[in-house]
């Protein structure tokens, strides 16, 4: 997924990347050092729900539970306790906000920061009355340790669960999956979930050593791989296997890369064509240099409500779900290079739990597909179009933004830049601004209720899936 | 013999890995294999992966497989040469597996392959294994 710092300065130099931002600025990337900040006066403050104005919060008394202490006089009757008999809330988006991805001068602290203050004041949510905060571990060539710990203290926040997790890709819906099941649970009122990630400040050589660290230390990473080249693979093998051209892949790269030059949040204000990607510099062949997502800076955070009703109108998380197959980075044990039984299994649970039938009964998708094929394969899995007729169906348009099913409207990976821990926020983030009506003129899809999303980790070894829906559930 | 509960048996055994390393001095390449339900896979671990039972045992691979898929990777990491040719091999007894396609022979798809213990060159640090040779596949047709 990452090319090391390297290939980016290289990408820049070769694409002539530029940061725009909503005002209109227009930012040169230098080529080679840090030497650059963008403007992040520049906000994205994006209020729509209140999660309660000026609210107290009371303590240790989740809705729906009884707060009487352990060893009281007083029991509480047993048929009080059972989880099933109890009103499972619905979480809300109370408030988002992110960054435009690009390249930041200023530490991690900072970054988290703009977009925790951000989401909160959009939610109209103190951070005292923030229950958890979870994030993504910052990976290791982050300075800061402890990050949620520092965060927490800045915040003056007081919560009872603070959640740094690890998981490759998918660290942020593991996250964003923590927090829906506290709220669920009644465990947390409101939660604050946020990622941070500067890919700009690793050595190319520690960025490698890392990536060869994903793989069996003792059995594959001793060949040399990187992330790339195992998606090559799958590659090579999906386009034999299903009888596709790389020349029809291409077309979600294009697809994409012009989605994501429609986008003020993304990192491109390039499209480019088939023959562009074709043609391109080879990285892990036959993926070339636009078939693999640009590492980049990011940072974005989202505050999940769950105090009572939703307001008319919210954005309410209704589906969640994960699958991990028996996997790691070579394909699942029981089944093709290419297939995705931990994105099947994600979506399948995440359907189920919101009610839906299936995907096509969908507005959009803003899936975490780093490579072509994934894309390609996830509209396959997931029950959009037959096996092998993905890019196909991308190449005729199904999936563009105004097409029957619109998949990664604000670009994905691919067209938007891709600061992997961000990711799995920003595909929340642009599922909910979508489902409010305020994404980027040329990329709403017009009235959509329901989106779906989704993360993937190593080779999709696993994934997380959550659907969204304006309205109350 | 069963690898798995002799292996657990004896907390100065040393590390699960160490008779694949032995037997690859020896040019031998081994797999491991389920007696409860024939499974053969790899990497060697003390568990079936199918069946989630104990009962597995070191078996010698024949070596020989098909190549499922290859790349040329453009950007390597320090430590190795760029590019470098790496395939997906499936061997004969099932397992998948990653491993380094040394010459000048231009890969294809489905080609069969053969695994070779070859001397260890890049400069990774392979901690207790530093020394060993590692495996490569050989294009064979
Ligand atoms: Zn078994």
């Amino acid at each position: 997924m990452r090319i090391g710092g390297a290939t980016l300065t290289t990408l820049k130099n070769e694409y002539g990347a530029r940061l725009s931002t909503p005002s209109g600025l227009v930012v040169a990337v230098h080529p080679i050092g840090r030497g650059m900040t963008v403007p992040v006066s520049v906000r994205y403050i994006e209020r729509s729900r209140s999660c309660g104005a000026n609210s107290i919060r009371r303590p240790f008394a989740p809705a729906g539970q009884n707060s009487t202490r352990r060893g009281g006089a007083v029991k509480p009757p047993r048929a009080q306790v059972r989880a099933g008999d109890r009103h499972v809330p619905t979480p809300h988006v109370a408030g988002v906000a992110t960054l435009p991805n690009g390249e930041y001068d200023a530490p991690e602290r900072d970054l988290a920061l703009r977009v925790a203050l951000d989401a909160l004041e959009a939610a109209d949510c103190p951070a005292g009355a923030l229950d958890g905060i979870y994030m993504p571990k910052p990976r290791p060539w982050t300075a800061q340790g402890l990050f949620s710990t520092l965060l927490t203290n800045l915040l003056g926040a007081r919560p009872r669960r603070t959640v740094e997790v690890y998981t490759g890709g998918t660290s942020g819906g593991t996250a964003f999956r923590t927090a829906v099941a506290d709220l669920r649970a009644g465990r947390a009122e409101r939660a604050l979930v946020l990622a941070v990630e500067r890919t700009s400040t690793v050595e190319t050589a520690d960025y490698f050593g890392y990536v060869l660290s994903l793989f069996d230390r003792e059995f594959a990473a001793p060949a040399g791989p990187s992330i790339p080249a195992v998606y090559a693979a799958s590659a090579r093998r999906y386009c034999h296997d299903r009888d596709v051209d790389r020349s029809t892949l291409a077309e979600v790269v294009v697809k994409n890369r012009a989605n994501g030059a429609a986008n003020p949040r993304g990192l491109f204000e390039e499209s480019v064509t088939v023959e562009g990607v074709l043609d391109a510099r080879p990285i892990a062949e036959p993926l070339g240099l636009y078939e693999c997502p640009a590492p980049c800076d990011g940072a974005a955070a989202l505050v999940l409500a769950a105090d009572g009703d939703p307001p008319d109108g919210a954005v309410s998380v209704v589906g969640v779900g994960g699958r991990h197959a028996a996997s790691h980075l070579l394909g699942p044990r029981d089944g093709p290079l290419y297939a995705l039984p931990a994105v099947e299994g994600a979506v399948d649970a995440a359907l189920t739990d919101a009610g839906i039938d299936a995907a096509a009964d969908l507005d959009l998708l803003e899936p975490y597909a780093p490579f072509p094929h994934v894309e390609a394969a996830l509209t396959e899995a997931v029950g959009l179009f037959d096996r092998g007729a993905g890019a196909a169906a991308c190449a005729r348009g199904a999936t563009a933004t105004d097409g029957a099913h619109p998949v990664s409207p604000s670009g994905g990976c691919l067209g938007r830049g891709h600061p992997a821990m961000v990711t799995p926020l920003l595909n929340y983030a642009a599922a909910v601004r979508q489902l409010r009506g305020t994404a980027p003129a040329p990329l709403q899809v017009p009235g959509a209720r329901t989106a779906l999303t989704t993360t993937e980790h190593g080779h999709v070894d696993g994934a997380t899936a959550a659907v969204f829906r304006r309205g109350s559930a | 013999m069963t690898a798995g509960r002799d292996w657990r048996a004896d907390p100065e055994a040393g590390q699960y890995t160490d008779p694949f390393w032995d037997a690859l001095e020896a040019d031998r390449f081994l797999l491991h294999r389920c007696r409860d339900c024939e499974e053969t896979f790899f990497p060697p671990a003390p568990v079936c992966p199918r069946c989630g039972r104990t009962d597995v045992a070191w078996v010698e691979a024949d070596g020989r497989g098909r190549l499922v898929s290859f790349t040329r990777q453009h950007v390597a990491p320090p430590g190795f040469e760029a590019p470098l040719a790496l395939g997906v091999v499936e061997l004969v007894e099932g397992p998948r597996l990653l491993a380094g396609l040394p010459g000048d022979a231009a890969p294809s798809l489905d080609a069969t392959v053969e695994l070779t213990a070859v001397e260890y060159d890049a400069d990774y640090d392979r901690r207790d294994r530093s020394g060993r040779p590692f495996f490569a596949a050989r294009i064979v047709e």
